[in-house]
């Protein structure tokens, strides 16, 4: 709905200092990353540097690499795992009709929503038994476990949309289950997955619960908990802190940037943070 | 083979990962709280519900707790009030609605580790944005210790998580309105509704389903939220000013090694939040259904 004039120039004052707001705590880490220590102390938060560096971004790369690396590791392969066992999951729920399916989507269901707290102690003696504690296939196959029921239940939605008829024509011509999976329903399927994969790429990227938990040292540290534990030894040095936060932020932003639209879908889809 | 032979075939590995890191895990885990594992080495002597009572008279759990219930009381209103807005401002035919939204929901996307980062530097007591700004706008005096301060760090919590979410929620009744069909609002302003009163009468009360949505998931959040306070305070100043349920479930269980204690923590938590998930999901599987 339209206002007339007056009204809008207040809207957009509105909007533009909700804009500011939103985007103040970015401007000055930004502003801070690029800061020498001096320029730290003397200068405003919002004032850029008077003299900008890179150093505070390099000596948080040295600290950050290994960290990052893994992260990216884990993150990608958990991510394709999930989202490769929820879409044939998705498709068996959504369009074979068996007994107990409406059972085992519930079961999937309380998975998404369960505090993570009431698993740990479990997950640490398993991955330790595994001989999987501090390893980065312990953490990929801890994402992919809890990726799944997240994963499964959005796939089952798109599948939903899928006309049965469809189905109904090929298996007429003799396909089976793989077959139609494959021919039919993997084609038509780029949607979904960019969606569930740029939801799970994101939520396990910024996981630190479990990255926590699980990975002690170096081996298999995520870029999360590394983050954190650069804020607990250098609390002095905010330039480092802050150049730290964006190396680690940057391929969230930029696949927020590039495929923000799918992300929301993911988002709407009644998927959950936290 | 048969079709539903095949279903079950297929499901068959992620139910036993499911249900094992899942089910079997918080059975594991209620297991571990009626033991009396204190220490590194794994105890399972069961000793019944004795850490369940002394968690009760424990008062760290009730300050946590009360910490979990300002959340509730706090942050879930403040996120849905300020999404509600936003998203009221950007149904207005704004131009360059895409810009806005975009920079709206940017916190949401990123890690709390990092907004936690974010928001320690702004409130920084020495050399932070906040004060310097204050002071700069000659408004010295409201000057504050803020996440140091112990008697209002929980708020400066509140506010920033907040800021996190409300995009979020921004997103939610955006979709909510838009998806109201355009033939009523037209209606209703024949009628003579306009502006904020068209809102009021004929917007806002079908907006109940997004509103319900994002109410379970930021109240599922204000109780389980970990991360962004283990980062930004660690529960503190003061002890235990910030502290909620789950970080008092890591630090008993993974910081004192009290294993029992952590997992009664943890029971109690899962029981809360299960009493919101669970009639939510019973509710929104039947309307599915009709």
């Amino acid at each position: 709905m339209k206002f007339p004039r007056p009204r809008r120039i207040l809207l957009y004052a509105l909007l533009i200092l909700f804009a500011f707001a939103f985007i103040l705590p970015f401007w000055t880490c930004i502003t801070t990353s690029l800061k020498t220590n001096q320029d730290v102390k003397s200068t405003v938060p919002v004032e850029p540097p008077t003299s900008p560096t890179l150093e505070p971004w390099m000596e948080a790369l040295n600290i950050m690499e290994k960290p990052l690396l893994n992260s990216l590791t884990f993150t990608l392969l958990a991510t394709i795992f999930s989202c490769f066992i929820g879409s044939i999951n998705g498709y068996v729920l959504s369009k074979i009709r068996f007994k107990g399916s409406d059972m085992v989507f519930l079961f999937f269901a309380i998975g998404i929503f369960i505090p993570y707290q009431i698993v740990l102690i479990p997950l640490v003696l398993t991955m330790s038994r595994l001989g999987l504690y501090n390893s980065i296939e312990g953490l990929i196959l801890t994402h992919t476990a809890y990726g799944i029921p997240v994963c499964t239940l959005l796939f089952r939605n798109f599948y939903k949309e899928i006309p049965d008829s469809l189905i109904m024509a090929a298996k007429t011509d003799g396909a089976g289950t793989w077959t139609i999976y494959r021919r039919i329903l993997l084609p038509l399927s780029s949607a979904p997955f960019v969606v569930t994969g740029v939801l799970q790429f994101t939520s396990i990227w910024n996981d630190f619960l479990f990255g926590l938990v699980l990975a002690r040292g170096t081996e298999a540290l995520p870029a999360s908990v590394a983050l954190a534990n650069l804020k607990g030894t250098t609390t002095a040095f905010w330039n480092v802190q802050m150049a730290g936060a964006l190396w680690y932020a940057l391929p969230v932003v930029v696949v927020y940037l590039i495929l923000g639209k799918y992300l929301i879908k993911g988002y709407m889809a009644g998927a959950v943070k936290g | 083979m048969k079709e539903n032979v095949i279903a079950l075939l297929v499901l068959l590995p992620s139910v036993l990962l499911v249900g094992y890191f899942v089910y079997v895990s918080i059975g594991w885990n209620v297991v571990v709280s009626l033991s009396d594992w204190k220490g590194l080495e794994p105890s399972y002597t069961i000793i019944g519900f004795g850490r369940y009572a002394e968690l009760f008279h424990d008062p760290v759990f009730w300050i946590s707790l009360k910490n979990n219930l300002l959340l509730i009381l706090l942050f879930v209103p403040s996120s849905l009030l300020v999404g509600l807005f936003l998203a009221i401002l950007l149904d207005m035919k704004v131009r360059e609605e895409g810009i806005f939204r975009t920079i709206y929901l940017l916190p949401f996307a990123i890690s709390f580790v990092i907004t936690a980062s974010l928001w320690a530097w702004m409130y920084d007591p020495e050399v932070g944005v906040i004060n310097i700004l204050l002071e700069k706008v000659g408004l010295g005096f409201l000057k504050t210790g803020w996440v140091s301060d112990p008697t209002i760090a929980i708020y400066c919590v509140i506010l920033a998580l907040t800021w996190q979410f409300s995009g979020y929620t921004m997103l939610i009744f955006l979709a909510g309105i838009r998806s109201i069909p355009e033939s009523q609002v037209m209606a209703a302003e024949v009628d003579g509704a306009y502006g904020f009163s068209l809102y009021r009468r004929i917007i806002i009360p079908q907006l109940k389903s997004s509103a319900l949505a994002a109410f379970v998931v930021l109240m599922v959040f204000a109780l389980k939220g970990f991360d962004f306070i283990y980062v930004l305070t660690g529960g503190g100043p003061g002890g235990w000013s910030t502290d909620v349920l789950p970080l008092e479930m890591f630090k008993e269980t993974f910081s004192k090694t009290h294993f029992a204690y952590g997992a009664a923590y943890a029971t109690v938590l899962f029981m809360i939040v299960m009493i919101i998930v669970v009639p939510y999901l019973y509710m929104s599987s039947r309307r599915k259904e009709q």
